[in-house]
């Protein structure tokens, strides 16, 4: 694994080492994890990565999935953000899979972002850091970009609210920050927060080049008829020229892994990960129709979540040089038919 | 003393839904599935309009007054209820108001709108067109507490607390409601019982509604039956499926499917997917940890008193296949688990004017006879 993070998260693939690590990844899951060996019983090697098992993303909220293995020391518990169910995922992290996902997380962005080593505003209350043994989706996100700030701010006083913006800190960080400052935020609170800055504060931020980072679903920002390019210049408009808007999409259930959007729209895959679309009914790999995304990586070693399943609609889009998908949305709910109150 | 024969115009109202039922066969709205529009035209045959009116009233010295408005609270998702109802209401003939969900497909306005479409001129039109009130709306909405105020008897459909809800609002004191809360069903099948038909039978109950139907199997228990004969019965209905079960599997439901066959797995069910990932079906012995689908049934084995001991709290049907359903024992067995429902396999769909043990239909009429138990 060390071999293929030290290559240039967009350079050329190695296919072959990447199975060979995937499949290393899985004898250890099939040995470390019952339930895992219970639903991919068998030790064979896949010959092809379509052919590696994989578990679906909702698993994850259902059962404590933990790999058990000598030298794999169980720290803390990564926890998703509240979803329509109700129930969060949880993915136990381990101290090796951490450094590797840092490791992980701090290349891809360092490839994304147009600044780093500079101030990291995150719209998020510190609390969220204190919670003993667990860790939200929203701040293992922010905090991924760690590697690249030179100090942390949490910007809020209340966890959700986005009009609790303590703006007096945004400006004197943006005052102090040597023209350059990141910015972290869920994407419907960094909507909000940005709607209306205080004249002073937007004057501070106006004299920085800003990388701002949003993550989470555009859900409500559909609803609210917001598109991408309305959502970019509202934040661009208190900014020097230089600064960017990234979206990025992970998940919880991959920790480490980004993929930020690029200009075409499009997600390009890491070297030290792969990404397929299947057909959600045959589970037949896709070449280039829409269907339900699988991601794998191989930088998970306490929690079976090195091949998922997700919820969510992917096309990979065929061309040369990285390899790189469309994310289209969530899976469509179908209307449930019978007389039980769901 | 001869029966007690039908109002004439109940009589009027039931020829009335013939010309409806005629037109039904010629064409179905789209907001019904196939199996709820077959299910619809049946429920409308003539001999089992009359059946209520038999069962309660034929032997009663004089004909009952219907109560009104009757106020109905339909459940969340979409359900043929709210039509079944809306049928079995227009024989009273009483004022109605129906409540359907704001956010899934409304069947009771669909079909609403095709019988207003299609009744000939008389009392069936008349009713529909002025004795039917149909909205949609959610529990925070002024209508329930203004329903429940003004009607006589209410029914619901809903989660439990959704029943205690509406009961809580301020009602006459003379009024009634009838609740049908959460429950679950099963299925029973007698292990030497598992014939091609039973298999078949076992695929279109649960197909129709899956998880959802409060009168759907939410597991298959073999009586009498060993980890080879589930897996045995299992592998027979994985056969028959596509046979029998021709629609495509929306996307959501196959991905559900997909972590419904690894959960089991992962708790050691021996799971399959059916084809077209329209099920799973997955074989366990009694006590596994659970796991959940949309179309995720359990099938297990268990002698008798454990069978009784498995049942749900809050049971509502056994479905069974029985050699010979007349054998004394399944009358102890019955006794035992006290289902509110007892009835055929292939019947545990089957909606009735006798719902959850409730004389729900003849408490809508006035009278002390109202309440009588069906005399068939």
């Amino acid at each position: 694994m060390p071999s293929l993070l030290s290559t240039p998260p967009y350079g050329p693939r190695n296919d072959a080492a990447f199975l060979a690590e995937m499949n290393r990844v899985t004898l250890h899951h099939r040995r470390g994890c019952p339930e895992f060996a219970r639903i991919w019983p068998g030790d064979a090697d896949a010959t092809r990565v379509e052919d590696l098992p994989f578990l679906h993303v909702g698993l994850f909220k259902q059962l404590d999935l933990r790999t058990r293995a000598e030298g794999i020391r169980h720290t803390r518990v990564l926890t998703s953000s509240a979803t329509s169910t109700g129930t969060s995922s949880r993915v136990a992290l381990d101290e090796e899979s951490n450094r590797l996902q840092s490791e992980s997380a701090r290349a891809l962005l360092s490839a994304a972002l147009p600044v780093r080593d500079c101030p990291l505003l995150i719209l998020d209350h510190s609390r969220s850091l204190l919670q003993r043994g667990q860790l939200g989706a929203r701040t293992a996100a922010a905090l991924s970009l760690r590697p690249l700030a030179s100090e942390l701010h949490f910007l809020l006083d209340s966890p959700d609210d986005p009009a609790s913006v303590k703006w007096a800190a945004v400006e004197a960080a943006a005052a102090a920050a040597n023209g350059r400052l990141l910015v972290y935020g869920f994407t419907w609170i960094l909507w909000r927060a940005w709607q209306s800055i205080p004249p002073a504060a937007a004057r501070a931020l106006a004299n920085c080049t800003i990388g701002f980072v949003h993550s989470g679903g555009w859900k409500k920002l559909e609803a609210l008829r917001v598109d991408r390019a309305t959502f970019d210049a509202r934040l661009l408009a208190h900014a020097a020229p230089g600064s960017g808007v990234t979206d990025f999409y992970g998940l919880v259930e991959q920790p480490g892994m980004i993929y930020p959007m690029d200009a075409d729209g499009l997600r390009p895959v890491p070297a030290w990960a792969d990404v397929i679309v299947r057909d959600p009914v045959t589970l037949e790999p896709l070449a280039d129709r829409p269907g339900q995304l699988q991601l794998l990586n191989p930088l998970s070693l306490g929690s079976p979540c090195h091949s998922v399943l997700t919820e969510d609609l992917g096309r990979l889009v065929p061309g040369p040089g990285v390899k790189r998908f469309e994310l289209i949305g969530r899976i469509p709910k179908a209307e449930v038919r019978g007389c039980a109150n769901v | 003393m001869s029966d007690l024969a039908p109002p004439d115009r109940m009589m009027r109202i039931i020829s009335d839904w013939g010309v409806v039922r005629a037109a039904m066969i010629r064409r179905k709205p789209d907001a019904f599935a196939r199996e709820e529009w077959g299910y619809l035209l049946s429920f409308l045959d003539p001999a089992a309009l009359l059946q209520p009116w038999r069962d309660h009233f034929a032997s009663q010295p004089q004909p009952p007054r219907p109560r009104e408005p009757v106020a109905v609270w339909t459940p969340n998702n979409v359900s043929l209820l709210g039509p079944l109802v809306l049928v079995l209401l227009s024989l009273p003939g009483g004022r109605v108001r129906v409540k359907s969900p704001l956010a899934a497909d409304d069947l009771t306005g669909a079909f609403l709108d095709f019988a207003r479409a299609h009744a000939p001129a008389g009392p069936l039109a008349e009713w529909l067109a002025n004795g039917v009130e149909a909205a949609r709306f959610d529990r925070t909405d002024a209508r329930n507490a203004q329903w429940a105020a003004e009607a006589e008897v209410r029914i619901v459909f809903g989660s439990d607390e959704a029943c205690a809800a509406i009961d809580a609002l301020p009602h006459p004191a003379d009024s009634v409601q009838f609740s049908f809360g959460d429950h679950r069903s099963v299925a029973w099948i007698e292990d030497g019982a598992v014939t091609e038909e039973v298999v078949d039978t076992l695929i279109k109950v649960f197909a129709v509604y899956g998880q959802a139907g409060c009168t759907s199997p939410s597991v298959a228990v073999l009586l009498g039956g060993s980890r080879d004969s589930a897996l045995a019965l299992r592998e027979r209905m994985i056969a028959r499926w596509s046979h029998l079960i021709r629609s495509q599997t929306p996307w959501h439901t196959a991905s559900a499917h997909t972590l419904a066959d690894q959960w089991a797995r992962a708790n050691g069910w021996d799971a399959a997917v059916a084809p077209g990932r329209g099920a799973v079906l997955a074989v366990g012995e009694p006590g596994l940890p659970a796991f959940s689908g949309p179309a995720a049934l359990p099938i297990t084995w268990a002698g008798f008193d454990e069978a009784v001991r498995l049942l749900p709290e809050n049971l509502q049907t056994i479905g069974h296949a029985l050699r010979d359903p007349a054998d004394p024992r399944w009358a102890e067995l019955r006794a035992a688990a006290r289902p509110l429902r007892w009835v055929p396999l292939a019947e545990m769909h089957h909606f009735s004017h006798v719902w959850d043990g409730q004389s729900w239909w003849a408490g809508c009429f006035l009278g002390a006879a109202a309440f009588l138990p069906p005399t068939s």
